[in-house]
């Protein structure tokens, strides 16, 4: 699972999560991404099942890019344990995304392909997504094919 | 480069604040700003359906277009604009008015024609990793795209900047060196067993150490007991 190799405080407070994401809102590496239309926190699991999924369908063919990265610590108190007595251990971690922000990217691959691919993946993830694709990538891919 | 419609500004007046800007774009116009060719910047209000339909164009955001603002025209370009993160919306564009007889420093897009051999035959990918370039031109020969031909790239080679079709109409300002696209492999996904997955992860990461890591000098440590027989 995804998670920093170093950090500078084992635990975190929990935070707010408001606005929109309007860096990391557009694509950056490939033709076409998946874009996050809620607020949401995506664990290590989600990331790593979507990735998975994409490659699996994708198989031989594109290049995936992650856009996010799990760098907030969330702790849990153990089962049956009373309230109280400091913070509980670390659980596992969690991106913060906000509307907006593009979390994954592909190349390589046809519109239909790269769309279904995504669709496989946003079924693994907490909250609505989007297909975008770049405007002049449906003549590209055609050429490409 | 053909200028293919007029685009009609209305000036704006009083506050410029963010409010305001929303009440333009609720009556279904955009923001916007026009500066350039030594003259005082203006802010106007445009429709964004045309500059949606400029930006879109074949010469994309490099169009030149006549910006008619209060019976004044002029040549202009869109030089910067913003898009609502969710929606996709344009919220604010930029325009420069623009000096034909100047040259002037554009990106223009790079399109990559035909299939590679690493991907035809060698099973790769082709990885286009500079999509526009920096050049200096005349604004009448701002090119609508740069074109090169990638169908004898094969593993192991690059197409860099130097590789593009020079003309002496063209300067180009990005590095030569810089690459445009090349052939990446597909790694294989290797299945891993949850033994090696557990092997592999660590249960948590290494907290930084906080705090001087050198121990304090022994003069500092007799004056710290100097003031405490001091206050005794």
């Amino acid at each position: 699972m995804l998670m920093p190799k170093k950090v500078k405080f084992r635990k975190q407070q929990k935070g707010r999560n408001r606005g929109k994401a309007w860096r990391g809102s557009e694509l950056a590496f490939g033709d076409f991404g998946l874009k996050t239309l809620d607020h949401a926190h995506i664990t290590d699991r989600q990331i790593e099942a979507s990735r998975v999924a994409m490659t699996r369908f994708i198989k031989r063919g594109g290049k995936i890019w992650l856009r996010l990265f799990p760098d907030k610590p969330i702790t849990k108190k153990p089962a049956e344990v009373r309230m109280g007595s400091g913070k509980g251990p670390l659980d596992h971690w969690v991106a913060v995304v906000k509307p907006g922000k593009i979390l994954f990217e592909m190349e390589g691959v046809t519109r239909e392909v790269a769309q279904e691919a995504m669709r496989l993946a946003s079924h693994k993830l907490p909250m609505k997504t989007l297909f975008v694709a770049r405007h002049d990538a449906v003549a590209a891919t055609t050429q490409k094919s | 480069m053909s200028a293919p419609e007029v685009v009609t500004a209305t000036p704006r007046e009083g506050k410029f604040t963010k409010n305001v800007a929303r009440r333009v774009r609720v009556a279904g116009s955009i923001p916007a700003v026009v500066y350039g060719a030594q003259q005082p910047s203006v802010a106007v209000t445009v429709d964004p359906k045309q500059i949606r339909r400029i930006l879109h164009s074949e010469s994309g955001h490099n169009t030149i277009f006549d910006l008619n603002v209060s019976g004044s025209v002029a040549k202009a370009m869109v030089v910067d604009w913003q898009n609502d993160p969710i929606k996709g919306n344009l919220i604010h564009i930029d325009m420069k008015r623009i000096a034909m007889d100047k040259a002037m420093r554009v990106e223009v897009p790079i399109q990559l024609l035909g299939v590679p051999v690493g991907v035809r035959t060698q099973g790769g990918i082709l990885d286009q990793v500079l999509r526009e370039i920096e050049i200096e031109c005349l604004p009448a020969d701002i090119p609508g795209h740069i074109d090169i031909d990638v169908s004898e790239l094969a593993f192991g080679m690059v197409i860099r900047v130097a590789d593009l079709p020079h003309n002496e109409k063209l300067t180009f300002i990005t590095d030569e060196d810089t690459t445009v696209a090349h052939i990446t492999a597909v790694r294989e996904e290797v299945v891993a067993t949850p033994d090696a997955l557990a092997a592999e992860t660590p249960a948590e990461p290494e907290v930084a150490k906080k705090g001087k890591q050198e121990t304090p000098e022994a003069g500092e440590e007799v004056k710290k007991d100097d003031k405490k027989d001091a206050k005794k």
